[in-house]
C-alpha cells in the first residue's frame, strides 16, 4: 500500500536531524497557525499564492532562496565544526550523516538558493526594465515557481523522513546506483531536482521569450539595460542545459528504476558517460548563475558611479560569448578521467579562453567606476568586493584550467576553495548587491545602510578567513569531504576555517537584523519618489513598489540609460506642464491557482516515485494533468483595469516625481 | 509617465551608437507564444541530443546480446515513417482549416492525424513487445537500453500529442476558433511537426545506421 | 498583456506561420514537402539495404539525406525561412543546433577517448584474454 515507506524510515535513532526536523515542523506549523488565526490567509491566497504578478513572484523565489540558504548555511557550519575536531577522532557526525549533510549542502545552495535567488531578481526587474507589463507567459511563471519550491520540499522531507543521498551533489554513479545506494536517498535527490528543474526550464523559456519579444516601444536590442542582456544569456543557456540534466538523471532513475543500464558496471553501462553528461549541464549552469551577477554589478557600479556603463557593446558581446562558449569547456571537470592529451589540451584552453571575456567585463565595471562620482552604498560595496573577490577566484581558476596542474589539485581542498572563491564571491556578493539594489522598488522602502554594510564587511572578512584556508589545505594534500583525518598539519587550518564561518554566521545575522529593523522603521526609509538611488533604466521611473500594471503607458524609449534621458529632459524643460494624456483601460492577467495545485500534485507525485507507491505516482499524474485541462478551459483570463483607476494611482506618482526633479533641478 | 513624449536623441544616446531603426514594441500574443514554445520545442531536441549521444556510445555495447541487425525490422520502420510523414501533412491540413475555420476538415484532418499517430504506436508498442518476449529488453544490453530509451522517449512524445490533440479537438468542439485556441493549436502543430524531425534522426541513426554496428 | 495594446509589429513572424498565402498555396506547399520528404525516405531506406553502391560511402549517405529531410520539414511544414521576419526564429534554431552539436559531438569524441584509454570491464577483460 506505501510502497517502501514504513516507520523504520523516520530516524528516531538519529537525534540531530529529528530534533532540526522537529523544529522546523514546529516553526512551519506555527507561521501557518497564526497565519489562519490572524486571518491572513484569504490575503495569502489571493494576493500571493495564486498571483500571476512577477514582481510577487520575484519575491516568493527570493524568499524562497533566503529561507533554503539557512537550511544550507547550518549543513556548512555542521561541515566546518565536524572537520575542526574530528583530527583522529571520528568528530560528532557518523560518516553516513556526514555524506548527506555535504550532498545536501551542495544541491540545496545551487538549486534552491543561488538558482531561484537569480530567477528572483530576474523575474522581479526585467520586465520593469524592459518597460512592460508582465512576463511573457504570466501563470507559467507561477507553475514555474510553485516546483521548484516542490523540489525544496522535497528536499526537506529527505531531512525526517528517509535519507538523503550520500553521494555528493551530483550523485556520481556507479556510487549513485543501486548496488552502492539502495536507499531512496538518491530518489530523493533526484525527484527533486526533476520537478524543480521542470520549473526552472519553464522560468527559462518565459524570460528568453520576455526579453526577445516583450520590449516597450523603442527598446532596441542595443539600447536594453546589461542586466538584460545577462538575463537573456543566462535564460538561454537554461533552455540549452537544463534539458541535458533532466536527460541525465532520467537516464540515472531508468537504472536505478528498471534496471537499464546507462551508468552501470555490467552488461556494458559507461559509468564515464554519466560525468561527461552532467557536467555538459554542469558548466553552463556556473555561468546561469553568475551571468546574473554580471549584469547586477553592471547596474550598480553604472548608477553608483553616476556613470553611463563604460564599454557597453563589448560587454554585450563579453556576455554572448560566454553564453557560447561556456558550452565548450565542460570536460575541465574531469581532466583526470583518462582523456588523451588532444582532448585535454584543447578544453584546458578552452577554459583559459572563456576567462577573457569575463576580464573584458572586469575592465568595463573598472573604467566605469574611474572618473565617477561614486557613492559606496551598500550594493556598491558588495561590488567592489566582487571585484576584489572574483578576480583571485577566477585565477585560482585558471590554475586549475591547466591540466597539469589540474592533476595535483582535482578533487582537493583547493579546488572546493576556488568554487566557493568564484561563487559566493560572484553569485552571493551578485545576490545581495541586487537585493539590497532593488529592495525598495519592491517594497517602497530602503533598507538601513549601517545594517548592510556590517553584513557585508563581516561576510567579505568572513569570507577570506574561512576559504584561503581550504587553499593552503588542499596544497598540503587534503582530499574534499573527508569525515575525520589524521595528518596534524591540516588540523590549525580547519581551525581558522571555522572561525572564519563564525564571522560569516555573525553577517547572516546582520542581514536579519537588516530586514527586522528596516521593516520598522519603514515610514523612515520610504521611497516616495520611485528613484531612490537616481537609477538610470526604467524599473526607477515608477512608483516602488510599481503598480500591478507596472506602467500607465508603455514607455518610449529612445537611447540607452532610458529612465536617466528622461530626467536630463526634465530638468532642461523646467517642469513645463505637459497636458495629462488620456489614460486607458488595462487589462491584466487574472491570478490563477494553477501553479499551486499542479505543484501540490507533482508533490504528491515526486514522494510517491520516490518511496515506490505507485498508486499514488498515478494519482498525481492525474491531477496534474486534469489541473492543466481546466486551466486550458477557461474562458475569461483576464481582467480590466479602468481608466480612471489607472489615472488615479499613476497621478499620485507623477505628482512625488514632479517635486523631485524640482528638487534636484535647483527650480 | 507623462515626461516620456518629447525626448529628443542627443542625450538619449550616452554611446553614440546612433540612429538605428525603432523597436516597434511588444510583439502580438500569437508571436509571444507560439515563439515561447518554439523555444521550448528546442530544449526539447537538445533533450533527445543527450539520448542520442547516449545510443551513439553504448550502440556497440552488446554484452553478448542481440546486435542492432539482429533485431530491426526495416519494413515495419518504413511503415512507421510513411505514418507519420502522413500524420505531419494531415495535422498541416488541419491547421489551414482552423485558420480558416472550416470546422468539418479541421476535425476530419485531426482525426486522422490521430489516427496514424496512434497506429504509429501501436507498431512501435508491438515491436517493444515483441523484444521484450523474446528476453531482449532494455535491461539486457547496454545498447538495448539505449535503444529503448531513445526510442521510448520519442514514442511518449508522440502518445503526449495524441492526448493533446484530443484536448485541442475537445475545446474547439467546446468554444470554437477562439484567438486563444488558434494559438494553441499553431502550438500543437510545431509540437507535432516536431516530432517527425526527431523521427527523422531516430530513423537514420538508429534503426538505420544502427543496423550497420 | 492585452491584445489590443500590442502594436502591430509588420515584419515578425511567429514560429511555423506562414506569410499571406491563398489556401491552394498553402495546401500545394504542404504537398510538396509530403513528396519531398517521402521520395528522401524512400532513398535512406534503399540506400542502407542496397549493396550496389561503395559500402563506406552509406553512413554518410544517409546522415546528408536525413539533414536533408529534416531542412524539407523546416521549410514546408515548419515554415521557416530566411527572410527578416524569421530573424528571431532563425537565431534560436541555430543555437539550438549549436548546442546539439556540441553535446552529441563532444560526447562521441570524449567518450571514445576514455574508452580507448580507460575501456569499460568487459572490453578491458575481452581485450587481456
Amino acid at each position: 500500500m506505501l510502497g517502501k515507506l514504513d516507520w523504520s524510515a523516520i530516524p528516531f535513532d538519529q537525534p540531530i536531524p529529528l530534533v532540526a526536523g522537529a523544529m522546523v515542523l514546529v516553526a512551519i506549523l506555527g507561521v501557518l497557525a497564526w497565519v489562519v488565526v490572524k486571518g491572513h490567509l484569504p490575503y495569502l491566497w489571493h494576493e500571493w499564492i495564486t498571483s500571476v504578478d512577477h514582481k510577487r513572484i520575484g519575491v516568493m523565489y527570493v524568499l524562497l532562496a533566503s529561507v533554503m540558504f539557512l537550511r544550507g548555511g547550518s549543513d556548512a557550519i555542521m561541515m566546518r565544526i565536524q572537520q575542526s575536531v574530528a583530527y583522529q577522532s571520528q568528530g560528532y557526525l557518523p560518516p553516513e550523516h556526514y555524506n548527506q549533510i555535504f550532498s545536501a549542502h551542495g544541491t540545496i545552495m545551487i538549486f534552491f538558493v543561488a538558482m531561484p535567488f537569480v530567477i528572483g531578481l530576474m523575474n522581479l526587474v526585467v520586465p520593469l526594465q524592459l518597460g512592460v507589463r508582465d512576463v511573457a507567459f504570466p501563470t507559467l511563471n507561477s507553475v514555474g515557481f510553485w516546483l521548484t519550491a516542490t523540489g525544496a520540499l522535497l528536499v526537506n522531507i529527505s531531512l525526517v523522513v528517509g535519507e538523503f543521498a550520500r553521494t555528493g551533489w551530483l550523485a556520481f554513479p556507479p556510487l549513485s546506483g543501486l548496488t552502492y545506494s539502495p536507499g531512496v536517498g538518491v530518489d530523493y535527490y533526484a525527484w527533486s531536482l526533476q520537478i524543480s528543474g521542470v520549473g526552472t526550464l519553464v522560468a527559462g523559456i518565459n524570460l528568453v521569450t520576455t526579453v526577445l519579444k516583450l520590449r516597450t516601444k523603442g527598446m532596441n536590442y542595443l539600447r536594453m539595460p546589461m542586466f538584460c542582456w545577462t538575463t537573456l544569456a543566462s535564460n538561454l543557456l537554461i533552455v540549452a542545459a537544463f534539458p541535458i540534466l533532466t536527460a541525465t538523471l532520467a537516464m540515472l532513475l531508468l537504472d536505478r528504476y528498471l534496471g537499464f543500464h546507462f551508468f552501470t558496471n555490467e552488461a556494458g553501462g559507461n559509468v564515464m558517460m554519466f560525468m561527461n553528461l552532467i557536467w555538459a549541464w554542469g558548466h553552463p549552469e556556473v555561468y546561469i548563475l553568475v551571468l546574473p551577477a554580471f549584469g547586477i554589478f553592471s547596474e550598480v557600479v553604472s548608477t553608483f558611479s553616476g556613470k553611463p556603463l563604460f564599454g557597453y557593446r563589448s560587454m554585450v558581446l563579453a556576455t554572448m560569448a560566454i553564453c557560447v562558449i561556456s558550452f565548450m569547456v565542460w570536460l575541465h571537470h574531469f581532466f583526470t578521467m583518462g582523456a588523451g592529451p588532444d582532448v585535454n589540451a584543447i578544453f584546458g584552453i578552452a577554459s583559459m579562453i572563456i576567462a577573457v571575456p569575463t576580464g573584458v567585463k572586469i575592465y568595463n565595471w573598472l573604467f566605469t567606476m574611474y572618473g565617477g562620482r561614486i557613492r559606496f552604498t551598500t550594493p556598491m560595496l558588495w561590488s567592489v568586493g566582487f571585484m576584489v573577490t572574483f578576480i583571485t577566484g577566477g585565477l585560482t581558476g585558471v590554475l586549475v584550467a591547466v591540466p597539469p596542474a589540474d592533476f595535483l589539485l582535482h578533487n582537493s581542498l583547493f579546488l572546493v576553495a576556488h568554487f566557493h572563491h568564484v561563487i559566493i564571491g560572484g553569485v552571493l556578493f551578485g545576490a545581495f548587491a541586487g537585493f539590497t539594489y532593488w529592495f525598495p522598488k519592491a517594497f517602497g522602502f530602503r533598507l538601513e545602510e549601517a545594517w548592510g554594510k556590517a553584513a557585508f564587511w563581516f561576510t567579505f572578512i568572513g569570507f577570506y578567513v574561512t576559504f584561503l584556508p581550504l587553499y593552503t589545505a588542499g596544497l598540503l594534500g587534503m582530499t574534499r569531504r573527508l569525515q575525520h583525518y589524521d595528518v596534524a598539519a591540516w588540523r590549525p587550518w580547519m581551525h581558522v576555517a571555522a572561525i572564519g564561518m563564525g564571522l560569516l554566521c555573525v553577517a547572516v545575522v546582520c542581514q536579519i537584523t537588516q530586514l527586522v529593523v528596516s521593516i520598522r522603521n519603514r515610514e523612515a526609509l520610504r521611497d516616495r519618489t520611485g528613484d531612490p538611488w537616481d537609477g538610470r533604466s526604467l524599473e526607477w521611473a515608477t512608483s516602488s513598489p510599481p503598480p500591478v500594471f507596472n506602467f500607465a503607458f508603455h514607455p518610449d524609449v529612445r537611447g540607452e540609460d532610458a529612465y536617466w534621458a528622461m530626467k536630463q529632459h526634465a530638468k532642461e524643460q523646467q517642469l513645463e506642464h505637459h497636458p495629462e494624456p488620456e489614460y486607458e483601460d488595462i487589462e491584466m492577467p487574472r491570478n490563477s491557482p494553477t501553479g499551486f495545485v499542479c505543484a501540490f500534485f507533482a508533490s504528491v507525485m515526486g514522494f510517491a516515485l520516490i518511496w515506490h507507491i505507485w498508486w499514488m505516482v498515478i494519482l498525481g499524474v492525474l491531477g496534474a494533468f486534469a489541473t492543466f485541462v481546466v486551466f486550458a478551459w477557461r474562458d475569461h483570463d483576464e481582467y480590466v483595469i479602468p481608466a480612471a483607476e489607472v489615472a488615479r494611482i499613476d497621478r499620485v506618482n507623477v505628482e512625488e516625481r514632479r517635486s523631485l526633479v524640482s528638487m534636484a533641478g535647483g527650480v | 509617465m507623462t515626461m516620456t513624449a518629447t525626448i529628443g536623441h542627443a542625450h538619449a544616446d550616452p554611446h553614440h551608437i546612433g540612429i538605428v531603426v525603432e523597436h516597434p514594441g511588444p510583439a502580438s500574443k500569437r508571436i509571444v507564444t507560439a515563439y515561447g514554445f518554439w523555444v521550448f520545442l528546442l530544449s526539447d531536441i537538445v533533450m533527445f541530443s543527450c539520448f542520442f549521444a547516449a545510443y551513439a556510445v553504448l550502440v556497440g555495447q552488446t554484452a553478448d546480446g542481440p546486435k542492432g541487425s539482429e533485431i530491426f525490422e526495416h519494413r515495419n520502420v518504413a511503415i512507421e515513417t510513411v505514418l507519420l510523414l502522413l500524420s505531419s501533412f494531415t495535422c498541416g491540413m488541419a491547421s489551414i482549416a482552423a485558420d480558416v475555420r472550416n470546422r468539418f476538415w479541421f476535425y476530419l484532418g485531426m482525426a486522422v492525424t490521430c489516427v496514424l499517430g496512434l497506429a504509429f504506436l501501436t507498431i512501435e508498442f508491438r515491436e517493444f513487445a515483441n523484444l521484450v518476449s523474446r528476453g531482449y529488453g532494455p535491461s539486457r544490453s547496454a545498447f538495448l537500453t539505449a535503444f529503448f530509451s531513445l526510442v521510448g522517449c520519442h514514442g511518449l512524445h508522440v502518445s503526449a500529442g495524441v492526448l493533446w490533440l484530443l484536448t485541442m479537438m475537445a475545446q474547439v468542439f467546446a468554444k470554437g476558433f477562439r484567438a486563444d485556441i488558434l494559438r494553441r493549436m499553431m502550438c500543437f502543430a510545431l509540437f507535432w511537426h516536431a516530432l517527425d524531425i526527431i523521427w527523422v534522426a531516430v530513423f537514420s541513426v538508429v534503426y538505420l545506421l544502427g543496423s550497420a554496428v | 498583456m492585452s491584445d489590443q495594446a500590442h502594436v502591430p509589429t509588420g515584419h515578425d513572424l511567429a514560429p511555423g506561420e506562414e506569410e499571406q498565402h491563398s489556401v491552394g498555396e498553402r495546401i500545394l506547399g504542404y504537398v510538396v514537402g509530403l513528396v519531398l520528404a517521402l521520395l528522401l525516405t524512400a532513398t535512406s531506406f534503399f540506400i542502407a539495404g542496397t549493396d550496389l553502391v561503395w559500402q563506406p560511402s552509406i553512413p554518410v549517405a544517409l546522415i546528408v539525406l536525413a539533414i536533408a529531410q529534416m531542412g524539407v520539414h523546416l521549410v514546408f511544414f515548419l515554415h521557416i525561412t530566411t527572410g527578416p521576419d524569421n530573424t528571431n526564429n532563425v537565431l534560436a534554431l541555430a543555437f539550438g543546433l549549436l548546442i546539439v552539436f556540441l553535446v552529441v559531438g563532444g560526447t562521441v569524441w570524449i567518450m571514445s577517448h576514455l574508452n580507448q584509454n580507460m575501456p569499460p570491464m568487459d572490453q578491458f577483460i575481452r581485450m587481456h584474454s
